[in-house]
């Protein structure tokens, strides 16, 4: 087991040091004190994230005090790695919508794009400007040693959580401002400013303005990310629409304003693609703007991401991503896969079925920790249970051994104890490449669990990225 | 500005400013309630409830007119669509989807006042915590109100100003409406106890009591507080102040001329003739009558609004 802090039981890392002493001088008043002002700042800011139940509406996800730290060497690793895959990926949407080389090249079977729900054919033979179809990539990473990293997945559509990565540095420079004197932090604060760059580069052929007009589409105070939504176009000034407020008229889309009609050119947009257009895609669907695909098709404006790009970070295509690498790129991935047992391949599926106490399941279209299988934590009776479900659909699953995530120490009842951690940086696709200088860092919160989703009991971290 | 944004903070105000009124008037039937009254205090009780427009609604929920029930339909009732606690919790609604186009003191003041009231809600209160809860709603309307004062001089915040103007406007005409008896110049009663305790409850529930005296010398009569009320334009609950203002923010709007100058039109003669026109004549004309056609000519500015700028 690897831990950030511990080098061994009694040695703290060097870049932990000053974080050492600080939380030998905090009393549990001192503790008590800074968590309620944290969560009271939460709830005043409205972060919180929608819940169905009945009675709370609104929760607040459990905030650690201590910050993960990366030292500036570690990070620039992560940092090419990720910059790595997210060029990787983006080249894979590219090709798969037009040529189809890496199919042609029997890398991957076409069986695997072309059945899948996420590949979406209007797409076909349409390639979005500089060829971006992805311009804000979320990597999902874990770390199992001191050098050793394993992407867990990619997030290619609308990753989110990246408002928590900025309001949990602006909380902790608010309660423990000598912190950021005694240590070198690399800011993170000109994210939204590059997000929104990132988009302006990506205007749509017909645009002829240097300053395109680029908004947000949120389903809704609904969705659960909607705190999210409203902060990002705060923080870059962009207008957050619904798509009722979107209209297509010739050749180009419009917002309603309070002085009429007004062209856009770059939708950031934080819905599925189900409810992009009702005449392209879910005809059902009651929010969407009609003929937006048309208009995206001709030039006229740019959805970010494009429709289909969640073919991307599909499950099953995870696999082949440093085959990706590989083929598109020529260069060796900097960071490592985890081993992935596809359950549609018989030799695999043997193998997982009769590994299943060892390895963790996953469905492949699943999400937020839910409907997965951890065998080494799991009773006999649920072992047996997927290995029904296993048995009825083998394309439905992944199987992945149990990564010994490292450890972070978290405060547990005002006490520090070691709770495992994943990290999520965010790389934007535009004209530049770039990673932000921190990320999300989720901590499983119970004792001895994997499971760092917020909606099962995972709470986040400030993350440090030290200046050189 | 989208048209969504402008009317989600055209609401907003009218909703702030709706819970102040209610707040106003809930002070007002408790401040009543501890004085003796001939006819007993359960006819302010049902004045408060007709002042708020609340009267039909609590009929169908209650068959008793009663202080407690009264507090609780105009302060918590979920039933209740201009409850304190209903307009709170749209206005932060509103303000949830329109954060980005005010400031984040403004989003604080809204969402705290709502995780307060929620607080609120859950204990039960008492009756002799009504004074603490009026303050309370006022002192959060006013956070509110101070926080606009860092906004850009947009046309949101025009918006924002014309919603609080129009629901100021109608309060404070339905007020009078429901009080306007009071107004009417009967010798009889002058000086008398009735008199001048239905004067202060019209006064205090649009937070001028003290105000008046300052304003005007001498005896308190019914024409004063009439002109106080009605044409006062240092007033700020007054009929012509809120007039003056709902065109002053109007007319600042940037955005379509031609649908200001449109909704102006309608405005305009009401405009001058409530800076021209004496009490005198209003009363001779009939103070209900003119009042009545305030309240109408209001409701259509309102839809005007409505309808060329939110649709």
């Amino acid at each position: 087991m690897f831990n950030e802090m511990y080098q061994s039981e009694s040695l703290i890392r060097n870049h932990y040091n000053n974080i050492n002493e600080w939380l030998e001088k905090m009393t549990a008043k001192m503790i008590n004190e800074k968590n309620a002002e944290a969560e009271t700042h939460f709830r005043n800011i409205g972060i919180t994230f929608s819940t169905n139940s009945e009675t709370i509406r609104e929760r607040i996800i459990p905030f650690d005090l201590i910050p993960r730290i990366f030292t500036f060497s570690e990070w620039s690793k992560l940092e090419k790695g990720v910059i790595q895959r997210a060029k990787a990926l983006n080249a894979f949407l590219a090709d798969i919508y037009n040529q189809g080389e890496i199919i042609k090249a029997n890398i991957i079977p076409k069986e695997l794009i072309f059945k899948k729900k996420s590949y979406e054919v209007s797409m076909f033979g349409f390639t979005p400007p500089r060829s971006i179809y992805s311009p804000i990539v979320g990597i999902d990473l874990v770390r199992t040693n001191h050098n050793e990293y394993f992407v867990l997945e990619d997030n290619c559509r609308t990753p989110s959580g990246v408002s928590y990565m900025l309001e949990n540095r602006e909380i902790m420079m608010r309660m423990f401002p000598d912190l950021f004197h005694t240590n070198r932090v690399t800011p993170i604060d000109d994210y939204p400013t590059r997000l929104l760059q990132t988009l302006m580069s990506l205007a749509p052929i017909k645009c002829n303005t240097s300053e395109p007009v680029c908004v947000l589409l949120t389903p809704g105070p609904l969705n659960s990310a909607y705190y999210e939504h409203s902060f990002l176009s705060d923080q870059m000034g962009i207008e957050m629409v619904e798509s009722t407020d979107l209209f297509v008229e010739g050749e180009f889309l419009y917002m309603k304003t309070v002085d009429g009609p007004k062209k856009v050119d770059v939708v950031y947009r934080r819905i599925d693609d189900d409810f992009l257009d009702p005449l392209c895609f879910n005809p059902n669907s009651v929010i969407g703007i009609p003929g937006i695909m048309d208009v995206y098709r001709t030039g006229g404006v740019n959805i970010c991401s494009a429709p289909g790009a969640g073919i991307a970070d599909d499950k099953a295509i995870y696999i082949y991503v440093p085959e990706m690498i590989k083929f598109y790129l020529g260069e060796q991935p900097i960071l490592e896969n985890v081993q992935t047992w596809s359950c549609d391949k018989d030799d695999d599926l043997n193998y997982v079925l009769d590994n299943l106490s060892n390895l963790v399941v996953k469905e492949v279209d699943g999400s937020g920790g839910y409907g997965m299988l951890i065998g080494p934590k799991s009773s006999k009776s649920s072992i047996e249970e997927f290995r029904r479900k296993l048995s009825a659909n083998p394309r439905g699953y992944i199987a992945q051994p149990l990564l010994d995530l490292s450890f972070s120490p978290t405060l547990i009842k005002n006490q520090v104890e070691g709770r495992r951690v994943d990290l999520r940086p965010f790389c934007l696709m535009g004209e530049n490449a770039q990673l932000s200088s921190g990320g999300l860092t989720r901590v499983a919160m119970n004792e001895g669990s994997f499971v760092v989703n917020s909606s099962q009991g995972g709470g986040v971290k400030d993350t440090w990225v030290l200046a050189e | 500005m989208l048209s969504r944004t402008a009317e989600y903070l055209y609401w907003i105000s009218r909703y702030m400013e709706r819970a102040e009124t209610n707040a106003r008037l809930l002070d007002v039937g408790y401040r009543m309630s501890l004085f003796p009254n001939p006819n007993g205090y359960n006819n302010e009780w049902e004045s408060v409830l007709a002042a708020a427009g609340a009267i039909q609604g609590y009929k169908n929920k209650y068959n008793i007119i009663e202080q407690k029930k009264v507090e609780d339909y105009l302060f918590f009732d979920e039933d209740n669509p201009s409850s304190v606690y209903n307009c709170i919790l749209n206005a932060r609604n509103n303000a949830l989807v329109v954060r980005t186009s005010f400031t984040p003191e403004s989003w604080l003041a809204i969402n705290k006042t709502y995780q307060e009231i929620l607080k609120l809600k859950n204990n039960n209160f008492n009756a002799s915590d009504l004074p603490n809860l009026t303050e309370w709603t006022i002192e959060q309307v006013n956070l509110f109100r101070g926080s606009l004062s860092s906004l850009l001089r947009n046309d949101g915040y025009n918006f924002l100003y014309l919603g609080l103007f129009v629901e100021r406007a109608d309060n404070s005409a339905r007020l009078l409406d429901v009080k306007y008896f009071v107004l009417l110049p009967k010798p009889q009663y002058i000086g008398g106890n009735i008199d001048n305790m239905q004067w202060s409850i019209l006064l205090r529930s649009l937070s001028s009591f003290n105000a008046f005296r300052w304003a005007y010398d001498g005896n308190v009569t019914s024409t004063k507080i009439a002109d106080f009320l009605v044409l006062n334009s240092d007033c700020p609950r007054s009929l012509s102040f809120c007039i003056q203002n709902i065109v002053k923010h109007l007319t600042n709007l940037t955005c379509s001329p031609e649908k200001v100058s449109k909704i102006y039109n309608t405005l305009k003669d009401l405009n001058t003739k409530i800076q021209e026109e004496k009490i005198e004549s209003i009363v001779d004309f009939g103070l209900h009558e003119f009042v009545t056609q305030f309240i109408n000519k209001i409701s259509s500015v309102d839809s005007d609004i409505q309808k060329e700028f939110f649709n």
